[in-house]
């Protein structure tokens, strides 16, 4: 079986086919391919454990303090009278956080270590000969230390000893992921005014929070924090967050979020942010308002993190955005330099960043890959999940759709579970046949989601969620009511003949 | 006589020390009178007030064993001075500050006032420190800063104890000895007087587990940090006890994860945070 092992420095110089730099979601995708098509590969970890910074500052510790917020207003549902007990302090609320870190490490380690080879049916023909699926993958080999380019072929990789090595590869992948950015105005401090890196080291729940921003990380913050009683202030440019999303998803969000509690605060630009020495912290707007709160978060974008790499050495430089360019195959201007992920979009999610550590490694070496749809989650409350085309951007494209949509709270399951919002929405085509995309928001959405992505994939038309059948009562059920919902605007609306 | 020769014939006086059931945290008489002057003018004082708070392990010590009283938060445990602030008022935080200035005793170590303003001085230094290092990997340093300022409290209050025992039971003690024996106790002193204060969890482990990080339970991390800050504290203030050669070879910075390049950016940030040290402490 392969070995993933982490190499002693004292080792020496070392070829590769790949090197990567990161082992977040791209990163480990990128690695695990190249394993299967039979290529050595160096992965290069900055930090002491992997998965990326982004996963495990962000992404699980996030999700373990949502879950402990949904406790929280389940039992506020259950027990009128229920009050939190005040300063919850976070350690309890994240609570297993160290646990779940290492085994998320460990499992990476396994799976790094035991990439299989897949029967050549999965890889469409083309570019290096094949492996011999019956032959051990080489090793992936686990560098812990920081890289820099020395020139477009060349890493050079030191550990935290100051020990150094040079990687060299044909191919490299930047999957390096992304910092937050600062925008000069917000004095982030980590004391009283946080990133999204460094709020959740707080060690207890403020009584009140203003998040700068409207994106996925600013509403996944600012509505739990909300739902765990922390008095919230969203504040942004833009005139509704999530702006990305069907307005009517956008909306779900804001309704949940301002019947928890939390004030939207949209077409506002915040001038500065500061703490006043002590007690609290001013957030001061371009039209004289001043917000008050006891902390603030600073979730306005993040940038490539690259500032480490020398990438001048190897020819590359960051747009005007701060993030890497790519082209459609995610290869950068330097021809057999590629990246992927948070670097080239910090809006990336999970599952994207895998999609395009798959891809880039494909490309590099000549062959296709795969194109499946992608899905995406937000884990804000409620819940927000999409795949494909949102309507609005379906419509822009394609003129005509017909749209589908289901309310939670006509369902059974959602009148049982005390849904008040909660929406799925199907988009088809002009003929109301092909899917197009499929946009969620309520719980369970990220799980649900999933049903479409597969429809969407297996190329099934909207028929099938109305000739189904599913569990009763469950959200599932959704996905029929929304169907049928398409399938009666197919007939009193058909399309007009061309 | 030796050190080694004296412990047998002091037995009784550790013995006094260990039976001290309400360890007193003196403080300096310097820093009640400047306490007592800001409390005179609420208004312009408040944010000299906050700063010296923070400036002053003995002072910090009492507002928070005050503050996270039954009195004031019978239902909470605050574990950093911005969130006693935050939540009490300045108003009450004065209060607290002045009460504590005037009812608390005042250091009489003579011969040692050198010393115990030289532990204070680490402790500041420390807790500079670790809001640096906190500051530079991201982290909230809010509870890291109370951690690194309380880390050495243990010390004082030991020395400060085992002179009233020598007093009491008549003894003669050796200064080298007396220092020494102060060194011996600060821990579980250290320790005695955080639990007796009621102090948070992880601010009583920073001082536990200070040598031995990875056993803390709650997370390694607040102690891993002051355990760096206080070996930068240490090299920024007698860099003869440990050279920046020393220094770098520390395990405590690789348990961090701090590469060479980042540590000399931090090391960098010397002269500003001596500054930064010399204000607070003037």
């Amino acid at each position: 079986m392969p070995d993933f092992s982490s190499r002693d420095f004292a080792g020496g110089d070392m070829q590769v086919d790949l090197a990567i730099i990161g082992s977040g979601p791209a990163g480990q995708s990128a690695a695990l391919q190249a394993a299967r098509l039979g290529k050595t590969v160096a992965l290069i970890e900055k930090d002491t454990i992997l998965g990326g910074a982004g996963i495990t500052r962000g992404t699980l510790p996030l999700k373990i303090l949502r879950e402990n917020a949904l406790r929280s207003l389940h039992q506020d549902r259950l027990l009128p009278d229920f009050r939190r007990r005040e300063d919850m302090q976070m350690p309890s609320l994240l609570a297993h956080l160290d646990e779940i870190l290492e085994a998320h490490d460990h499992s990476l380690a396994h799976l790094l270590s035991h990439p299989r080879f897949n029967p050549p049916a999965d890889l469409p023909p083309g570019g290096d000969q094949l492996p011999d699926h019956t032959a051990a993958p080489p090793p992936i080999v686990h560098l812990h230390g920081r890289a820099q380019f020395l020139d477009p072929r060349t890493l050079a990789v030191e550990n935290v000893c100051g020990a150094s090595i040079r990687v060299q590869a044909p191919r490299i992948i930047i999957a390096s992921g992304s910092v937050p950015h600062h925008p000069a105005a917000f004095a982030v401090d980590h004391e009283a005014i946080f990133d999204s890196d460094s709020i959740l080291s707080l060690l207890y729940l403020p009584r009140s929070l203003v998040v700068l921003g409207s994106g996925m990380i600013a509403c996944e913050y600012a509505s739990i924090f909300q739902a765990l009683g922390v008095n919230v202030t969203l504040i942004d440019t833009s005139v509704q967050p999530l702006d990305f999303l069907d307005s009517d998803l956008a909306a779900t969000f804001v309704n949940t979020f301002t019947r928890m509690g939390g004030i939207w605060v949209g077409s506002t630009t915040v001038e500065r942010v500061s703490w006043s020495g002590f007690g609290d912290v001013q957030t001061h707007c371009s039209d004289g308002r001043i917000y008050t709160s006891e902390k603030a978060l600073c979730a306005t974008g993040r940038r490539a993190n690259t500032a480490d790499l020398a990438l001048t050495n190897a020819g590359l430089q960051l747009n005007s955005q701060g993030l890497l360019t790519v082209d459609a195959q995610l290869q950068t201007p330097v021809p057999g330099i590629y990246a992927a992920g948070d670097a080239i979009d910090p809006a990336a999610l999970t599952p994207v960043a895998v999609a395009q550590g798959q891809r880039a490694c494909c490309h590099a070496f000549g062959h296709a890959g795969h194109n499946v749809p992608v899905p995406g989650g937000i884990y804000s409350i409620p819940e927000l999940a999409t795949v494909g085309l949102s309507a609005e951007a379906a419509t822009r494209i394609h003129g005509r759709v017909l749209v589908g949509r289901a309310h939670f709270n006509e369902l059974a399951r959602g009148h049982i579970a005390g849904l008040e919002d909660g929406l799925l929405k199907l988009v088809c085509d002009a003929e109301g046949r092909r899917i197009l995309g499929v946009m969620i928001a309520g719980e369970g959405a990220t799980e649900l989601i999933h049903i479409g992505q597969i429809a969407m994939q297996t190329h099934a038309e909207v028929d099938i969620f109305a000739d189904s059948l599913f569990n009763f009562p469950t959200l599932a059920e959704a996905y029929r009511v929304a169907a049928l919902a398409v399938i009666d605007q197919r007939r009193t609306s058909p399309p007009p003949v061309v | 006589m030796t050190s080694v020769d004296v412990m047998p014939a002091l037995a009784p006086l550790l013995d006094y020390v260990h039976r001290q059931r309400n360890l007193d945290v003196p403080m300096l008489p310097e820093v009640a009178s400047r306490v007592i002057q800001l409390t005179q003018h609420r208004d312009s004082g408040a944010r000299e007030l906050a700063a010296l708070i923070q400036s002053d392990p003995a002072l910090a010590g009492h507002v928070m064993r005050i503050a996270n009283s039954a009195a004031y938060c019978p239902t909470t445990s605050l574990v950093s001075l911005q969130q006693a602030i935050a939540r009490l008022g300045m108003d009450l935080i004065t209060e607290i500050a002045l009460a504590a200035s005037i009812s608390t005793r005042m250091f009489k170590t003579p011969g040692f006032t050198r010393e115990v303003a030289d532990v204070w001085r680490h402790a500041l230094a420390t807790a500079l420190w670790a809001r640096e290092i906190s500051r530079h990997c991201r982290l909230n340093m809010e509870a890291t800063f109370l951690c690194g300022l309380l880390h050495s409290i243990g010390w004082p209050v030991a020395l400060q104890t085992l002179l009233d025992g020598i007093g009491q039971l008549e003894l003669a003690c050796d200064r080298a000895t007396l220092l020494q024996l102060a060194t011996l106790l600060m821990r579980p002193v250290g320790l005695s007087v955080l639990e007796q204060w009621n102090m948070p969890a992880i601010i009583i482990e920073t001082v536990r587990y200070r040598d031995d990080y990875r056993a803390a339970p709650s997370g390694p991390r607040q102690t891993l940090l002051v355990n760096a800050a206080a070996a930068l504290a240490t090299h920024m203030l007698h860099p003869e006890e440990l050279p920046l050669a020393s220094l770098l070879q520390r395990q405590v910075l690789i348990d961090l994860n701090l590469y060479p390049d980042e540590v000399q950016a931090l090391l960098a940030r010397t002269p500003e945070l001596r500054q930064t040290l010399e204000a607070m402490r003037a």
